[in-house]
């Protein structure tokens, strides 16, 4: 009586299966012969490198470079605790100080101390946990001013946390949920860190100034700064990276210099890490990479492929970085145990705080 | 086979992600007054969605599925537009148009749902419109009854169920919804989809997650029961035939094509002005840069080829298309053997209610390490999208099918015929009909998904709305040219993929 569906129903799956055994045979090396080893490695949808450098490193270790994504950093992060001891992958990029600390209590890493983590700059090289993460890169999450806007408006820029809660700057703020948005958590982080325990009277200050939240970084710089789009808002917060590639992906000619800045107060640094998935049956090649993201050549290499610094010490920025990035000195930063028990109040209590 | 792949792909992940999840414990986040708050506040914002987009999609569905006129097809398929464009896209597109007056809150929130959805109500209550034989309200008013009193009693009884499928679905895409959630709401129109990533991704609370993952399940659950238990009033009506407007008809026909074109195109016209603008004036820069030799990124992993990510696209677009037209037509026809029948159908239904967080972390588990890993196979992406699709297959042809006519089956058989004749003569051009509409909404949804895609497309082989998310998550105005270049090209895809699958059914 249903002799048609039944017929295309066996053909479907016929090639399901065809298709899901013909790939099994094609993805599983075996590691002890001399075929090439793969290693898979999972990252967060911000990683981004040359592709010559993945090339260069492939024909040089015969290891083969499998990039899984794991969606935004939070999912990725999500996705390794719930597979922790049998991987989705070998090696994980991409974890910040945010998260670290619940993915070392739930024993997602395997330690390994890299040869190459001798050059990491000062302050990093005491922030692995234990050798059980290495610090890939770092960016600072800052307010960033379009000086278009402030000059035609005759009115000094704001230099501090302080000023934003200032009337003259009234109305001019955009920021994002720290409850969605992993920029709108560090700038919340930000002012915990700077006012500790009377962080609520600050951002209560920020309120009736004015403050706008937006959902996501990209809804706050296109739809409400005023550079991005159409906004209405000078003061967004953004990244100390921000003017730089605001440079390198203009239109056409580079501009000679940026329309936005950053202000160096308040800002707040996210570290990059990477790991070795426990549970992975080719340790030996997962310490490969890792050894890899850590040397001269990806280094070098990050700045401008995901806009943020190298951990290294010894690698020459590139100039659109060195003339206008910000170097921020004394960023904010809260001990990552601090971060992983309080996060969910923190977010509870500022979301009484904005009526959110 | 249908529930062969409900187990595979929905049952054998949702029991991964629980076992890794649940314990005696998570029963007392149950008493957390949060999630129950957000249930409630997301129930009324999804009524009013509901609302508004049924006022707008019925007269459409009107006359795009009824009426003859040029250029009728292009219209259809261009309705379904909004149903595709990603979340992020619709929203700059809302706050440039409509943000100065409306600001974030619920009202910009209900009419973005509602635009998103007209084509779920265009599709599903049209394949059924269609298939009413014109004839009958003629009849009706050849009677003197006036042409409302005709609507009335002739055609919204046979209408009701596939109204009623199309307010369940677009009642379920509301209370889910989560891009939309997040970039035009506030603090009133949060959604438990969006609580989920907040717990899941922020927090790393996955009790708590799962507690208001079952929640939202649960409410979902109950309003497809509701729709699949709405019964056909007129069930014998049949037939294919467009009406040839005339007179008044055809000036009603204008205003309503006229205003689907301005409802939909509006927010596409200024990502068509975003693509053509840089902050020195007019450029063609960011269309040169998708297609030329430029490409932006070049030699970076980060972004690929623009190309090749429309290319997969499309080819994602139609095996989910064809897949979940199968595996939804099958559920959809087991309607109508019974009770196990329902309840399977129902079954196939549960996607929609499951959050594309929880389904993308729990088909990694269950298919993205050893001894099973089958992201290298391409295929995880288009079967997440295929469970995603099935149920506005099943939606699309249920009550279509109940409708056709159960008694051609026994004249053909009290005529000879053998029984799979017998039943393709009763059901057969009903089932090519809706399939065809059905299938194209299936296209659709793969190619304007993001949720699933971006846990489990390989970093290299990224589908349109992940490089639109990708470009958009970074300064730059060459990053949100490009992002609009690729917007304005998956509208076109769109376009393009749905008036091509709504030809190639008409024909065969």
């Amino acid at each position: 009586m249903k002799r048609i569906p039944v017929f295309a129903a066996t053909g479907v799956a016929c090639a399901l299966v065809l298709s899901a055994c013909g790939s099994d045979t094609s993805s599983t090396e075996d590691p002890e012969s001399n075929e090439p080893v793969t290693v898979q490695l999972l990252t967060h949808d911000s990683f981004a490198l040359s592709e010559d450098v993945i090339a260069d490193f492939e024909a040089s270790s015969g290891i083969t470079l499998e990039l899984v994504s794991g969606g935004d950093a939070g999912s990725m992060v999500a996705g390794a605790i719930l597979a922790a001891g049998a991987p989705t992958a070998d090696v994980m990029f991409g974890v910040d100080n945010t998260l670290v600390t619940r993915t070392l209590n739930e024993g997602v890493f395997e330690p390994y101390t890299s040869p190459e983590s001798a050059a990491l700059r000062p302050e990093l090289a005491d922030q692995t946990f234990e050798g059980r993460v290495t610090p890939i890169d770092f960016g600072d999450v800052c307010i960033n001013i379009d000086d278009t806007w402030f000059a035609a408006d005759g009115v000094a820029a704001p230099t501090t946390l302080e000023d934003l809660a200032n009337p003259t700057y009234k109305d001019l703020l955009v920021v994002q949920d720290p409850g969605t948005s992993s920029p709108g958590l560090a700038f919340l982080l930000s002012t915990v860190s700077r006012y500790g325990d009377a962080w609520p009277d600050y951002w209560q200050r920020l309120r009736d100034n004015g403050v706008k939240v937006s959902g996501s970084w990209s809804d706050a710089y296109y739809g409400d700064f005023t550079f991005g789009g159409g906004g209405d808002r000078p003061i967004v917060v953004s990244y100390a990276t921000s003017p730089p590639a605001e440079i390198v992906y203009a239109e056409g000619e580079p501009p000679a210099r940026p329309s936005t800045s950053v202000m160096t107060d308040g800002c707040y640094r996210q570290i990059e890490y990477a790991g070795i998935l426990a549970g992975t049956d080719q340790p030996a090649a997962a310490q490969q990479v890792i050894d890899w993201l850590l040397s001269p050549e990806v280094q070098a290499d990050i700045p401008l492929n995901m806009f943020v610094f190298p951990a290294r010490q010894d690698i020459p920025l590139p100039p659109v970085f060195t003339e206008f990035a910000a170097q921020v000195d004394s960023a904010e930063q809260l001990p990552a145990e601090f971060v992983a028990e309080n996060v969910g109040d923190l977010l509870t209590e500022w979301g009484s705080v904005m009526g959110r | 086979m249908p529930a062969a792949f409900l187990v595979v792909f929905l049952g054998v992940p949702l029991a991964s992600l629980a076992a890794q999840i649940v314990s005696p414990d998570t029963i007392s986040y149950f008493t957390d007054p949060l999630p129950w708050r957000v249930a409630g506040l997301a129930t009324g914002q999804a009524l009013l969605s509901t609302a508004l987009a049924l006022l707008l999609g019925l007269p459409m569905a009107n006359i795009l599925t009824r009426y003859r006129f040029p250029g009728r097809r292009w219209a259809l398929a261009l309705a379904t537009v909004p149903f595709v464009l990603p979340t992020v896209v619709v929203a700059l597109a809302f706050r440039a148009l409509l943000g100065a007056s409306l600001g974030s809150g619920l009202a910009i929130v209900v009419l973005a749902h509602a635009y998103l959805n007209l084509a779920v109500v265009v599709r599903i209550v049209g394949a059924r419109w269609a298939t009413i034989d014109p004839r009958f309200e003629t009849a009706a008013r050849t009677l003197r009854a006036d042409r409302l009193t005709a609507f009335r009693t002739v055609t919204l009884p046979a209408l009701a169920p596939a109204i009623a499928s199309a307010a369940a679905i677009v009642f379920v895409f509301s209370f889910t919804s989560l891009g939309i959630v997040l970039l035009l709401g506030d603090a009133n129109t949060r959604t438990l989809e969006s609580l989920v990533l907040r717990q899941t991704s922020v927090l790393l609370d996955f009790q708590g997650a799962a507690i208001s993952a079952a929640i939202q399940a649960a409410v979902v659950g109950s309003v497809l029961l509701w729709a699949a238990r709405q019964r056909s009033a007129g069930g014998t009506l049949r037939g294919d035939h467009l009406i040839r407007p005339d007179g008044f008809a055809r000036i009603v026909v204008g205003i309503v094509v006229a205003l689907t074109l301005l409802i939909v195109l509006a927010p596409v016209a200024a990502l068509v002005w975003s693509s053509l603008r840089s902050s020195s004036g007019w450029t063609l820069s960011w269309w040169s840069s998708v297609f030329g030799a430029q490409t932006i990124d070049a030699g970076s992993t980060r972004i690929g080829s623009p190309l090749a990510a429309m290319g997969r696209s499309l080819a994602y677009a139609l095996l989910t298309g064809i897949v979940a037209a199968i595996v939804g037509g099958m559920a959809a026809v087991s309607v109508l053997s019974g009770r196990i029948g329902r309840a399977f159908a129902l079954a196939t239904a549960l996607p929609l209610g499951i959050s594309a967080a929880t389904l993308g972390l729990g088909t990694l588990l269950a298919y993205g390490r050893e001894p099973l890993d089958l992201r290298a196979t391409g295929m995880l992406v288009p079967m997440a999208h295929a469970l995603i699709a099935v149920p506005l297959v099943v939606a699309v042809a249920t009550p279509t099918l109940r409708a056709a006519d159960s008694r051609l089956v026994m004249v053909a058989a009290s005529l000879g015929a053998r029984p799979s004749r017998a039943w393709w003569t009763g059901y057969g051009p009903t089932l090519r009909t809706v399939m065809v509409a059905a299938g194209g909404l299936a296209c659709a949804v793969s190619l304007g998904e993001f949720g699933a895609a971006s846990f489990l497309a390989r970093a290299d082989g990224l589908t349109v709305p992940l490089v639109i998310a990708r470009l958009l998550g970074r300064p730059g105005e060459a990053s949100f040219g490009v992002a609009a270049v690729m917007a304005v090209i998956l509208v076109v895809m769109t376009t393009a993929l749905v008036a091509a699958v709504d030809k190639g059914g008409r024909r065969s």
